[in-house]
């Protein structure tokens, strides 16, 4: 969809939209939001539905930040300890590495 | 003509076949058969023996002829890492080295050379079983020097080793020529091989299982969806019992039992060789042999005359913490063996066990001397076993073998008996129930070759006499053989008959209270044939006599039964063999056909439907059955893995074995066609660039109509979307 050529009140729907969906957990979604009105929120001139849209990318950033931190302490610490966790590690393991520990 | 065309057509087709039959790989590597890996085995805290990585161990190839060659592999090799090839003799000399320093080691391929043996190999601890002993035992593996029990013992049956390891047989020399040709041609100049061709080989023994047995039962259980993977497994197989008289419930109480104990089971380091003559094989045959003279000496319909009964027992899996033993001494405690009337070790007269025998065979095979040591574990005198003892030596006095000498320590040498004194320690310690231990060493084993691949029949001086078995299973007599020249005194078939003979006549004497005065004694013949069976081939007469008539007749493989206990879920063929021929030897052959044979059910007794000395079958009636040999430590719920009390080994899964030697690339090739790569993209973004900034010399300027065209360029722009 290009968002150019998109009505103004229909693209702070679209932003709204997207940032709603992204609360089900689905911080990628709020990735591609952030990325994709960027530009709408920030470098073009300004228009009414602007400021909101603003909000909208910025809490879309921000949540997908605080995941994407979130995830990479868990891998790196899943990955470092899931030997020393032993039953638990192996149980939440999807996939047990075969041959060593 | 179209005939013509077709014939043209199938020529070419055939020549084009011809040359290119053999697939590329096929001509870069050259696969190694007939060799034998080394595998992975766990217990309930370590991991022990070999894995390679997933895809398989590389290294150049480094022959291995002095300890110099095994010192400059390891500190100034550069083109690393090196499989080194390595002769059985100069693997006790250089594999401390390797596992010291096993970076630029890739890995080890063991061989046996015909033409230099070893004096000793023995991949056994030097404490065998030493964490399943029972107080009192003074060998440690970790203690530098003292006395110890395999002195030769590298241990790396129980260690850690961080390198595949494969073994080759004599019988696959052409492979090792194959290897030295192509060492010879690429690797002999070895300060400059960086950056050449080399020989290498590649080993591959991936294992599934890591850590413990612990975590890798956990990983064979755990559920996961998508990945219902097993790595491991428990070690286990069957015990085998008979009794000289049937003992049923009622029965039982009545008559003590003296307990006859050997072991089935043996092993090495290698997959499918461990042919443990002097190990396990020696001892189990004198069990069987003096098992068949007692039940010629005293018929079983003449039970109701004694008061007293033999219990024969071969346990299995003794090898790695005394598994059947351990499993025999658990259920004996809880009441619960042998299943039809189970034992209490009240009922338990004496246990003479028959140990590591047959080590001194290859000291003594130009004589009739075989000394013996009995171990008694007693400070205090058990009348028992002086008893026995005494009774040994008078009935040997015929033959002035065996020599007994007995030994009053608590350090007993690895047995079954360290099972009983373990497990059952209330009544064994305090002398109740006595226990005394015959092996053929003292203080240190006369076998060199303990648990190992070179255990073979040849260490103890066997050779097969090939004779004939009557039709009526008659063996025949050990004096006519010695008489006739077939066999001399020093062989060892003779010497295990009068050995089994001795312990049948005074086991006769226990049962009976009179000393034995007839003239059935044990075929060195019968020997002969059991000795060929278990060490050379199953396609042997005894086990082919002994077989189940409904095997459908095929003939089992003309190589020796695997003795290595195996795993649970797998009933071996060692186990069944020993317990059809103590049916088939020991039992009454009844008058009976197939279907008779199966319906019959007399308490006490079990009935077999056997091939028969003539092969047209025959209803065997005996008291022999099995019992499971697997550790307690599997069949007790919520059982600690990690607490030691009872053997916790298991063996690791895996997918294939193999080795391939192939002569490894250089570099040069691969570093050229890189270097041409990157210049070849250095090129064509250069002309690229050039043509795009002078497009305009090359293709005329495109008509101004089709850019400024307001619906091309919408067009344009919504597929653009």
């Amino acid at each position: 969809m290009d968002l150019t050529r998109l009505p103004n009140d229909k693209k702070l729907q679209l932003c709204r939209w997207y940032f709603k969906v992204g609360c089900l957990l689905l911080p990628f979604v709020w990735a591609v939001n952030a990325v994709w009105f960027f530009k709408e929120a920030f470098m073009k001139p300004p228009y009414d539905e602007q400021k909101q849209i603003k909000k909208y990318v910025v809490m879309s950033a921000t949540g997908a930040a605080v995941w994407v931190a979130a995830l990479a302490v868990w891998v790196t610490v899943f990955q470092l300890q899931r030997v020393a966790w032993g039953p638990t590690g192996d149980s939440l393991s999807f996939i047990v590495p075969l041959g060593r520990a | 003509m179209a005939s013509f065309s077709y014939k043209v057509l199938l020529l070419i087709l055939c020549t084009f076949t011809l040359a290119h039959s053999e697939r590329l790989h096929e001509q870069i590597y050259s696969s190694i058969e007939g060799g034998a890996a080394c595998f992975r085995r766990l217990n309930g805290t370590h991991q022990a023996g070999c894995s390679s990585a997933d895809n398989g161990a590389v290294g150049v190839v480094h022959m291995i002829k002095e300890i110099n060659d095994a010192q400059w592999l390891v500190q100034n090799g550069s083109a690393g890492p090196y499989m080194a090839v390595v002769s059985t003799v100069q693997f006790y000399d250089v594999i401390e080295i390797f596992m010291q320093q096993p970076e630029n080691v890739a890995g080890i391929l063991l061989y046996d050379n015909a033409t230099d043996s070893p004096t000793a190999f023995s991949q056994e601890s030097r404490c065998p079983n030493e964490y399943s002993s029972a107080s009192g035992s003074t060998c440690s593996s970790t203690v530098a020097g003292g006395i110890v029990w395999n002195t030769k013992g590298t241990g790396l049956l129980r260690r850690d080793i961080p390198f595949p390891i494969f073994y080759l047989p004599q019988s696959k020399s052409d492979e090792i020529d194959k290897i030295q040709l192509c060492y010879e041609k690429f690797n002999l100049d070895k300060s400059n091989q960086k950056g050449n061709p080399l020989c290498s080989l590649q080993l591959n023994s991936f294992m599934f299982a890591a850590v413990n047995s612990e975590v890798c039962l956990r990983r064979s259980a755990s559920s996961a969806l998508l990945n219902p993977t097993k790595v491991c497994d428990p070690l286990g197989d069957n015990n085998v019992y008979y009794s000289l008289f049937p003992r049923t419930e009622e029965t039982k109480s009545s008559k003590p039992v003296t307990l006859v104990t050997a072991r089935i089971d043996t092993a090495s380091l290698f997959d499918g060789v461990s042919p443990g003559a002097a190990s396990s094989v020696v001892g189990m045959v004198t069990l069987l042999t003096a098992a068949t003279t007692l039940s010629q000496l005293i018929p079983a319909k003449d039970a109701h005359l004694y008061e007293q009964n033999v219990l024969w027992t071969l346990f299995n899996g003794e090898a790695f913490d005394y598994i059947g033993s351990q499993r025999v001494a658990y259920d004996i405690s809880k009441g619960m063996w042998p299943a039809a009337a189970p034992l209490s070790p009240a009922d338990i007269r004496l246990h003479v066990e028959i140990g590591q025998i047959g080590g001194a065979l290859s000291n003594t095979n130009n004589d009739s001397s075989w000394p013996f040591h009995a171990f008694v574990p007693y400070t205090n005198i058990i009348p028992e076993i002086n008893e026995f003892l005494d009774m040994m030596t008078s009935n040997a006095k015929p033959y002035n073998t065996p020599v007994i000498t007995p030994e009053f320590t608590m350090n007993l040498p690895p047995s079954s008996l360290h099972s009983f004194r373990r497990i059952l320690k209330n009544v064994t310690e305090s002398g109740e129930l006595p226990e005394v231990l015959l092996a053929d060493h003292s203080n240190t084993f006369t076998n060199l070759f303990y648990h190992s691949a070179l255990d073979e029949y040849g260490k103890i001086y066997f050779s097969y006499k090939n004779l004939t078995i009557s039709n009526t299973g008659v063996f025949i007599s050990t004096d006519e053989l010695l008489a006739n020249g077939t066999l001399k005194q020093g062989d060892p078939q003779v010497k295990i008959a009068r050995l089994a003979t001795t312990l049948a006549r005074t086991l006769y004497q226990t049962v009976t209270g009179s000393a034995y005065s007839g003239n059935i004694s044990a075929s060195a013949h019968l020997v002969d044939e059991m000795l060929y069976c278990f060490l050379q081939s199953q396609a042997c007469r005894l086990i082919m006599a002994a077989d189940y008539a409904s095997g459908g007749g095929s003939s089992p493989p003309a190589s020796a039964a695997p003795l290595y206990v195996g795993v649970a879920a797998w009933a071996g063929t060692a186990p069944v063999f020993a317990a059809h021929l103590l049916a088939l030897l020991t039992g009454a052959q009844l008058p009976a056909n197939r279907t008779v044979c199966d319906s019959l059910a007399e308490p006490g007794f079990s009935y077999y439907w056997l091939r028969g000395w003539n092969h047209s079958g025959v209803c065997i009636q005996t008291t022999m059955n099995m019992s499971a040999a697997v550790s307690p430590a599997f069949a007790i719920t919520d059982y600690d893995l990690k607490s030691g009390v009872y053997s916790s080994w298991t063996e690791s899964v895996w997918q294939a074995m193999s080795a391939r030697v192939f002569v490894s690339a250089g570099g040069g090739g691969a570093g050229a066609a890189a270097a041409a790569g990157a210049t070849v993209t250095v090129l064509a973004a250069l002309l690229t660039y050039w043509l795009h900034r002078h497009a305009d010399r090359i293709f005329a300027a495109p008509a101004a109509s089709i850019v400024n065209d307001d619906a091309a360029s919408g067009i344009l722009r919504t597929v653009n979307c």
